[in-house]
């Protein structure tokens, strides 16, 4: 494809796509807060950065952001280290257990979410887990680690074995061939594992309302939603708090982008 | 050799992963372990920000006078407190305190996770609050009323309507006058009314208007009758037959048209007007008009909000709970309430003051209230909004008649009545 | 190395992945299984009895679950076919060598960054009647009929779907992007030298050889899309227009949260995760997805 070509079908769907993102800034701006606009114009009249200072400056914006960022780093860190360890597993041993193991991962993630809330509550008052940050991690690594495992294990799938058994040769032992050839291979799949390990609990709000109860503890989406009134939701605060919610969420994916472009991977590698 | 490492490494991942839940049970431990302080009351809520306000410092000023108890509030959402309230009961854990609207009593007692309350408070200490805010169920109080209300009142824009309509003939023509298309392009630019016209909670109006209503005494579903019938032909017919409010109308849209001064009307309660305002929205507040073939005025659901406490608050604690939600429900704290954010007091000294009478926005809302009816707050009113909800929403779509949705709605609240049970 | 140590070094890679899981899934399920067979509702919360397959046989007997399975499964079907070739094929396109890539794909990925409660209600508002963008646009820049997206059954289902592909197809993109690093720059050229076209390389090297990577992604999206209740509720604010707009989990959040029949929503649950279990051991024998492609 022709080069302006292919930079105005990219500028149209890039365009198209984020179409409904401009709305949501759009209410963010709304001096009135309402959520629906009632025309096409995306800048509405009296725009303000009015929610913006309330979200930042009147509320304990830092604090919410302190909290989510570390339970999203926390749930980034063990979902990259047993994910990575148990896709290896998968990928290159033959072992009792192995299919089972793989479904098992997979098998959690049918129940319908909403009935395991109960039970979960119950479980962590029982380990002392309700109303701290860590446990909400842990609650979030499980939704986080059967993505993660399988993708993990895909991507080694893809490595040669022939790589690691040359290493293994030359007694390199296990350990020293997972880290110093299979990880360093893996970069774009560790990319995607650590950031969606991150998102797993970023903007979540259904778990972390029954984890948590305390208000220094409040993550951003309990933060954003302890804006809005019963029955009357401010949406220019709420938009404002989503946008800057999402603006983390960038940042870290510009972070993995470098590992998802290629050149540093097994042909590059290999020469 | 390096597998002896690895191997460490990874023996170590499983302790760390096994010992955080020990580790973290003996941390909140020994928090526990200073008890010789003071009580400890926990308090859920789910009130606006400005009520929390409030009521944080409310509860500063009792712990002035009262040193040796320290309250905690968490606010929920109104769905969550409820929700969170029975997870953590049936957990083991949860608040001594729960404040909510007068119908999220009826499941939590249901389920037997609160205390009733005038075994602590007696049963005079109630006289003093209006009888549409003290209603049993199963032979027992479960709330402390503390503002009442929270009922739907038409509320209009007086840079568009002077004097509010006297009956429904007349709102439908001040409608219809305030409807404006200013480019001529057919669109409306303006509406003359506006409400959620999908929610059964803006139909209730009109159901009294007929003389219906969604409930008996005993708390069995009346949803087949005429009124019901003619509530939902009037609906309809704002929108199909007379245009008066918007095709696809539901709260967020109503909303919106008002706030930007695209609606001379809409039907809305407490919780909106200070949005409206803060739009540069002049407001007035009236009831909803008479009906004008009945001549009976609409009645909007009535309840209140107010303390209740759990069953699993220790006997010990009692005393102090009572203390504490005594001050909450009291006079000056209702006074406060009223005075900066408008919400009518349930004690009836109060209400006759001038408190209410200097305040034209109270006393419009006053006044509709005492037409209005009590919202049950049975359990199976879940069921009833639950059977009403596609029905109405049918007749509004033009999809069903409205004897035959009343027939509907009556039929699907039996059966999920009976499923609740079941 | 010793036999022993080399046959316990699998089970000590999965160890710690495997304990997380098993702490926070498996009580949950036990305790799901047990209530699904109790009456255990609001008037029975804290002393439930045991009532067998009860609520099991009421939900078999069900004259509408047939309907909403198969409009769940068209859903899911539905979803994630467009969020695998939307996202794999903006993956090919941002996966050049072209200016400002990143830019491109930063913002790509901002319908799966922003919270969804939001972006769910702004559809929604996008798609009202009178005043939502997209029948503005629909009548005003192409001069179609404005389009009753809450007014019948088959818009509305519609309208949900389009917003959840909107959400959904970022994540399959940034998956099919890290699927495309794995892919060594050396088969193109062999390809080339033999003479393959730019289509048959793609139908040959890049197809193929995403699959490992792109399988788990298209299991666990079924899975989650199955059960995805969020984006259909908020979308249809609860199943508009008259309760049409439901699929197989809405019956379970209703059960659960509407009328506390949590032993009903459990045994519910209990089928909707059988259902899925059934489909999945399928497409799993299909594609062999536990297998490696070398």
């Amino acid at each position: 494809m022709k080069r302006p070509l292919l930079y105005l079908l990219i500028s149209a769907i890039t365009l198209a796509a984020i179409y409904p993102i401009l709305v949501v800034i759009g209410i963010s701006l709304r001096p009135a807060g309402s959520l629906y606009s009632t025309s096409l114009a995306l800048i509405p009249a009296g725009a303000s950065l009015e929610a913006y200072r309330v979200v930042l400056f009147e509320k304990p914006f830092g604090r919410w952001l302190a909290n989510s960022a570390a339970v999203s780093l926390l749930v980034t860190i063990v979902g990259v280290a047993l994910a990575s360890t148990a896709g290896y597993a998968f990928s290159r041993f033959r072992f009792r257990g192995r299919t089972v193991g793989m479904a098992m991962f997979l098998v959690t993630q049918m129940f319908p979410a909403t009935m395991l809330l109960l039970p979960l509550y119950v479980l962590m008052r029982n380990l002392g887990l309700t109303d701290s940050l860590p446990g909400l991690a842990v609650a979030y690594s499980a939704t986080a680690l059967p993505f993660c495992v399988w993708t993990m294990k895909g991507y080694f799938d893809s490595i040669p074995a022939a790589l690691e058994e040359a290493a293994l040769v030359d007694g390199a032992g296990r350990f020293g061939t997972f880290v110093r050839i299979i990880l360093p291979l893996s970069a774009p799949a560790l990319a995607i594992t650590a950031l969606f390990s991150f998102m797993a609990g970023w903007s979540e709000f259904i778990v972390a309302r029954v984890v948590l109860s305390s208000q220094e503890l409040y993550t951003l989406p309990l933060g954003l939603e302890s804006l809005s009134n019963s029955f009357q939701t401010e949406w220019a605060n709420y938009s404002a708090g989503a946008i800057l919610v999402s603006i983390p969420v960038v940042v870290v994916f510009l972070m993995m982008n470098r590992f998802l472009v290629s050149g540093l991977t097994v042909g590059g590698i290999k020469d | 050799m390096q597998n002896r490492y690895f191997r460490g490494f990874l023996s170590g991942l499983i302790v760390v992963v096994g010992c955080m839940g020990a580790v973290l049970q003996a941390g909140c431990a020994g928090e526990k372990a200073a008890d010789a302080g003071p009580i400890e009351i926990v308090l859920w809520e789910m009130m606006d920000p400005q009520e929390r306000e409030l009521l944080l410092q409310n509860i500063t000023a009792f712990e002035a006078e009262h040193p040796d108890v320290k309250i905690t509030a968490a606010h929920f959402g109104v769905e969550d407190v409820r929700n969170q309230f029975l997870t953590a009961a049936l957990g083991g854990g949860g608040p001594d305190i729960i404040y909510g609207p007068s119908d999220q009593v009826g499941p939590l007692s249901a389920a037997g996770t609160l205390r009733p309350v005038e075994e602590l408070f007696g049963a005079a200490f109630f006289e003093r609050f209006h009888e549409l805010t003290r209603i049993e169920l199963n032979g027992h109080l479960w709330s402390v009323p503390e503002q009442f209300g929270n009922h739907l009142v038409l509320v209009y824009n007086r840079a568009l309507i002077n004097t509010p309509p006297a009956d429904t003939d007349e709102m439908i023509r001040m409608a219809k006058a305030s409807m404006v298309d200013a480019d001529g392009d057919g669109k409306i630019d303006r509406y003359g009314l506006v409400f959620e016209s999908k929610e059964p909670f803006w139909l209730a109006p009109w159901i009294g208007a007929f003389g219906g209503w969604v409930m008996n005494d005993e708390n069995e579903p009346t949803l087949d009758t005429p009124a019901m019938a003619s509530a939902l032909e009037f609906c309809r017919e704002l929108k199909a037959t007379h245009g008066v409010i918007p095709q696809d109308c539901d709260y967020e849209l109503a909303d919106t048209l008002f706030r930007e001064g695209r609606a001379a009307m809409i039907v809305n309660g407490p919780w909106s007007w200070k949005g409206y305002r803060d739009a540069g929205i002049e407001i007035g507040i009236s009831s909803i008009p008479r009906m004008t073939s009945t001549n009976a005025w609409p009645t909007p659901m009535v309840s209140y909000r107010g303390y209740s406490i759990s069953a699993s608050c220790d006997d010990d604690k009692l005393e102090v709970v009572r203390a504490v939600v005594e001050f909450l429900t009291g006079a000056d704290v209702q006074r406060q309430y009223a005075e900066k954010i408008g919400a009518l007091p349930s004690l009836l000294e109060l209400q006759g003051s001038d408190l209410i009478a200097r305040d034209p926005v109270l006393a419009g809302s006053m006044e509709q209230v005492l037409r209005g009816q009590r919202m049950p707050i049975v359990p199976e009113m879940r069921a009833v909004w639950d059977a009403m909800r596609p029905a109405l929403q049918n007749v509004m779509n033009g999809e069903s008649a409205p004897a035959a949705a009343a027939k509907e709605m009556q039929k699907m609240a039996t059966k999920k009545i009976a499923e609740m049970r079941s | 190395m010793n036999g022993s140590s080399e046959r316990s070094l699998p089970y000590l890679f999965l160890g710690p992945a495997l304990l997380v899981m098993l702490l926070v899934v498996v009580y949950p399920f036990g305790y799901n299984i047990w209530i699904s067979l109790t009456n255990m509702n609001l008037y029975h919360l804290r002393d439930p009895t045991f009532l067998g397959f009860e609520h099991y046989r009421n939900i078999l007997g069900e004259p509408e679950l047939v309907a909403v399975f198969i409009k769940t499964v068209l859903w899911t079907v539905v979803n994630i076919f467009f969020h695998v070739t939307i996202g794999t094929a903006l993956a090919l396109l941002l996966n050049q060598e072209i200016r400002g890539r990143s830019v491109f794909r930063a913002l790509l990925i901002l319908p799966w960054a922003m919270p969804q409660y939001i972006t769910a209600l702004t559809w929604r508002g996008m798609f009202n009647f009178e005043y939502g963008q997209v029948n503005l646009i629909l009548t005003e820049w192409f001069g179609f009929e404005a389009i009753p997206w809450f007014g019948s059954e088959t818009w509305a289902f519609t309208a949900a779907i389009l917003t959840n592909i909107w959400l959904g197809f970022p994540f399959m993109m940034i998956v099919a992007l890290g699927g495309l690093q794995s892919i060594p720059e050396e088969m193109y050229e062999a390809a080339r030298i033999d003479g393959a076209g730019r289509w048959q390389r793609m139908r040959e090297i890049t197809l193929p050889l995403l699959r490992p990577v792109m399988v788990p992604a298209i299991l666990l999206g079924t899975i989650w899309t199955f059960n995805n209740l969020n984006v259909i509720w908020l979308v249809t604010n609860g199943g508009e227009p008259a309760d049409k707009s439901h699929i197989l989990v809405s019956q379970v959040y209703k059960a659960a949260f509407t009328y506390y029949r949590y032993g009903y929503a459990a045994a519910f649950s209990m089928v909707i995760f059988l259902i899925l279990l059934v489909l999945v051991i399928v497409y799993m024998r299909q594609t062999r997805a536990t297998e490696r492609v070398y």
